[in-house]
């Protein structure tokens, strides 16, 4: 699964930038200028897409980068476009590029007022099919069908990923999430598959959960949970669940993964429209999606700095913005971020690694 | 049944599905709790237990159906599917049998009874005949699945309509349609498109449209700001199940399917096994689906009263039962219901 990073010029890389619709660009201004400050050795190509237009060229335009590239940073794409031809961009670019797994690390942050404290969930959900196939077509007037698609290959690869991820990193217990008692054929494959693959990992617990009792418990008892994995719906809905609970859309970031490629986003993929050019926007979502990206790249210093000044910003200072009950504007939540990472590199022999 | 006959033009009758495991127990309590508030009403119990059809496969004794098609109301405890291949689901062949459309959840908090949410109050409205669960799916090729989402006008209008229908009639303001037509363009959409025509209708009830993602997020973030969601089958039993959790369960939370031959109210969780034939039941989910019966069927008063005497009960918390965190018993718990009724 691990993506090569790929074009890198005298220790620099290149990376593509989306910016995407609603508060993408304006996260993508906070990106650079702490990304500045930290002496970050990456170079970001940008491709907007235009949200009105019929046309795919932006897009095919983007996807070419990012292969070229190899790894993208992208906010949430939007598709204002009505005529029913034209899918979603964001579905396209993820299956165009295969990024077939979305990993979301749902772990609480201490100085974040939430209903729920000390929670820390690997979220992986399987990225490319499912009910986002996007087959759709109207049999009769008034009657649509909606093609549901389970592939034992792409369930195979995402639940591989969930055992591996949760042996490499110490975790004691899979959770399958599906719907198998209804959808016997689709969500059984995906079980069926899980149980499968699970008896080569022995030391790894499993075990399983229907979609509608996991979003009771979510909601009652969170701490059961450790790695969960899981088809593209369900993943879209414990996302938010989970999220929503650790302190909304602006915290969390996501990762997307092929065997090729990586693009970087903010966990809960929202366009913000509404809260756009308001200085309101929580930054920290995209800025956490921009240092998931650079350790992805091998730039673990810049990474761990960035880091480390989220964290005194967010727990330590409580800057925080609206979302987060607080007063504080995105730039003031930047600012301090980029203090801190002054502050940290002051004394250091600050080198490229 | 003296009684009955005296008043037949008054007294309805309504069909009693005990159910299995803890079923019996909190029927009779509702039972008991009915007649201490001495609802014109008259029980006819059946049982469901499977029979073996023509077909060979089993399935609801047609004395069962009879009934509920005779009576158009009925009152379920939880039901137990045998697994095993021959047996449909008894939930959903009634479900198919009584074409009970559209499933009802109201979620509320319980006031004095602490959860992490003491601020819900939200109703979910489930499109229950079609979408997700279509049944329809094939192995395409060796390694591909696929499983159909049927959504059609006639079933999303039908939904919509009692959705608009409900909000007004229940002096509620507000009605959010819950879809993912980002993705799903066209059948999600077709489900959109068809709220947004009765919602023209409805010009005294505010509309709003709401991804899926988004209102999971925001419904656990603030749950206030949502009053009645209408939504396609799957998102409904997620979400409805979401909101139970918010307020402490399945055992608090009642539940209503109204159809087009009759309307069924049951409680929701399952039929608990373990504490069966203890007398340790709690039976809130039951009693409260029963209320909304009678809203249903229009014996407000008594759905009042029935409602205020149980949530003082919990309120007052000397007689809880097990499930939240007391140590009454369910007669125990009864007994107090109908005091406070009585009194
Ligand atoms: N970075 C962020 N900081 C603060 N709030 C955010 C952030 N991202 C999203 N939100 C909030 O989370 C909620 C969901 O966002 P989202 O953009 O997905 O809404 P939506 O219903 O999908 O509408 P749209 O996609 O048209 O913007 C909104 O209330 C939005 O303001
Ligand atoms: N009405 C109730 N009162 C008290 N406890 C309950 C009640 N309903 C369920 N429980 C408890 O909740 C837990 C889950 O039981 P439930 O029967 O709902 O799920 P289940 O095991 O899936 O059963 P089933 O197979 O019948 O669906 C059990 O421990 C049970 O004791
Ligand atoms: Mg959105
Ligand atoms: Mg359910």
């Amino acid at each position: 699964v691990i993506a090569i990073p790929k074009a890198e010029y005298g220790g620099r890389h290149s990376v593509t930038m989306l910016p995407g619709g609603g508060i993408g660009p304006e996260l993508m201004n906070y990106v650079r200028e702490v990304f500045r400050y930290a002496g970050v050795p990456v170079d970001f190509e940008e491709c907007p897409i235009d949200p009105q237009s019929d046309g795919n060229e932006d897009l095919e335009y983007a996807i070419t980068s990012i292969r070229r590239n190899g790894v993208g940073l992208k906010g949430n794409i939007e598709t204002r476009s009505l005529s029913r031809g034209i899918l979603s961009r964001n579905v396209a670019l993820r299956n165009e590029l295969d990024l077939f797994v979305n990993v979301i690390r749902c772990k609480s942050f201490p100085g974040v007022k939430s209903r729920y404290q000390d929670i820390d969930i690997m979220l992986i959900r399987q990225n490319t099919e499912g009910e986002y196939a996007m087959l759709e077509h109207e049999s009769v007037p008034g009657v649509v069908e909606s093609m549901k698609i389970v592939t034992a290959e792409n369930s195979e690869r995402v639940i591989r990923y969930a055992f591996e991820y949760a042996q490499k990193h110490g975790r004691k217990k899979v959770t399958t999430i599906h719907k198998a008692n209804i959808m016997k054929l689709s969500d059984g494959l995906f079980l069926e598959t899980s149980k499968r693959v699970a008896k080569h990992f022995p030391d790894i617990e499993h075990d399983s959960m229907i979609i509608d009792n996991c979003c009771m418990q979510l909601v009652s008892n969170p701490h059961q949970f450790d790695v969960m994995v899981m088809t593209n719906l369900y993943g879209t809905i414990v996302s938010n669940v989970l999220c929503g609970l650790i302190g909304g859309a602006g915290l969390i970031s996501g990762r997307n993964y092929g065997d090729h490629y990586a693009v970087f986003e903010p966990g809960t993929r929202n366009t913000g429209t509404a809260i756009a050019g308001k200085n309101i926007a929580n930054p920290v979502s995209m800025l956490n999606a921009a240092v998931d990206m650079l350790e992805h790249l091998g730039h673990q210093n810049h990474a761990n700095i960035i880091l480390q000044a989220i964290d005194k910003t967010i727990n330590e200072d409580h800057i925080h913005t609206p979302d987060l009950g607080g007063q504080a504007t995105s730039i003031d939540v930047v600012q301090s971020v980029v203090k801190h990472i002054q502050e940290l590199t002051k004394d250091k022999n600050w080198s490229l690694n | 049944v003296p009684l009955a006959r005296r008043y037949s033009s008054e007294v309805r009758t309504v069909t009693l599905i005990p159910g299995d495991g803890i079923g019996p127990e909190i029927s009779a309590a509702v039972q008991k709790i009915f007649a201490a508030a001495e609802v014109p009403l008259q029980w006819e119990s059946v049982d469901v237990t499977p029979v073996r059809g023509p077909d060979g496969m089993f399935g609801i004794p047609q004395a069962a159906i009879d009934s509920v098609n005779k009576n158009k109301v009925g009152l379920k405890g939880p039901l137990m599917t045998p697994v095993g291949k021959g047996h449909r689901s008894l939930n959903l062949a009634l479900r198919k049998e009584f074409n009970l459309y559209a499933n009802v959840r109201p979620c509320r908090s319980l006031e004095g009874y602490k959860t992490l949410y003491d601020d819900v109050d939200v109703i979910t409205i489930r499109e229950n005949t079609e979408g997700e669960y279509s049944g329809i799916e094939h192995e395409i090729v060796d390694g591909v699945v696929q499983s159909i989402k049927l959504i059609t006008e006639d079933a999303s209008r039908r939904v919509a309509e009692f959705a608009f229908q409900y909000t007004k009639e229940n002096n509620r303001s507000k009605v959010t349609a819950v879809h993912k037509a980002n993705i799903m363009r066209m059948s999600d959409g077709l489900f959109l498109h068809c709220c947004r025509e009765v919602a023209e209708k409805y010009p005294d009830v505010k509309f709003e449209e709401k991804y899926l993602d988004t209102v999971c997020l925001s419904m656990v973030q603030d749950p206030r700001q949502y009053d009645v969601l209408v939504m396609p089958n799957l998102y409904g039993d997620i979400l409805s199940d979401m909101c139970a959790g918010l307020v402490g369960g399945l055992g608090l939370t009642p539940s209503g399917n109204i159809g087009l031959n009759g309307a069924l109210f049951e409680s929701v969780h399952g039929t608990a096994p373990d504490i069966a034939g203890k007398d340790l039941a709690n039976p809130t989910a039951l009693l409260l689906s029963a209320v909304m019966m009678l809203q249903y069927m229009g014996l407000n008063s008594h759905a009042e009263k029935i409602q205020k005497a149980c949530f003082e009960t919990i309120k007052e918390s000397k007689y809880r039962t097990g499930d939240l965190g007391g140590s009454a018993k369910c007669s125990e718990f009864t007994n107090e219901i109908c005091r406070k009724i009585a009194g």
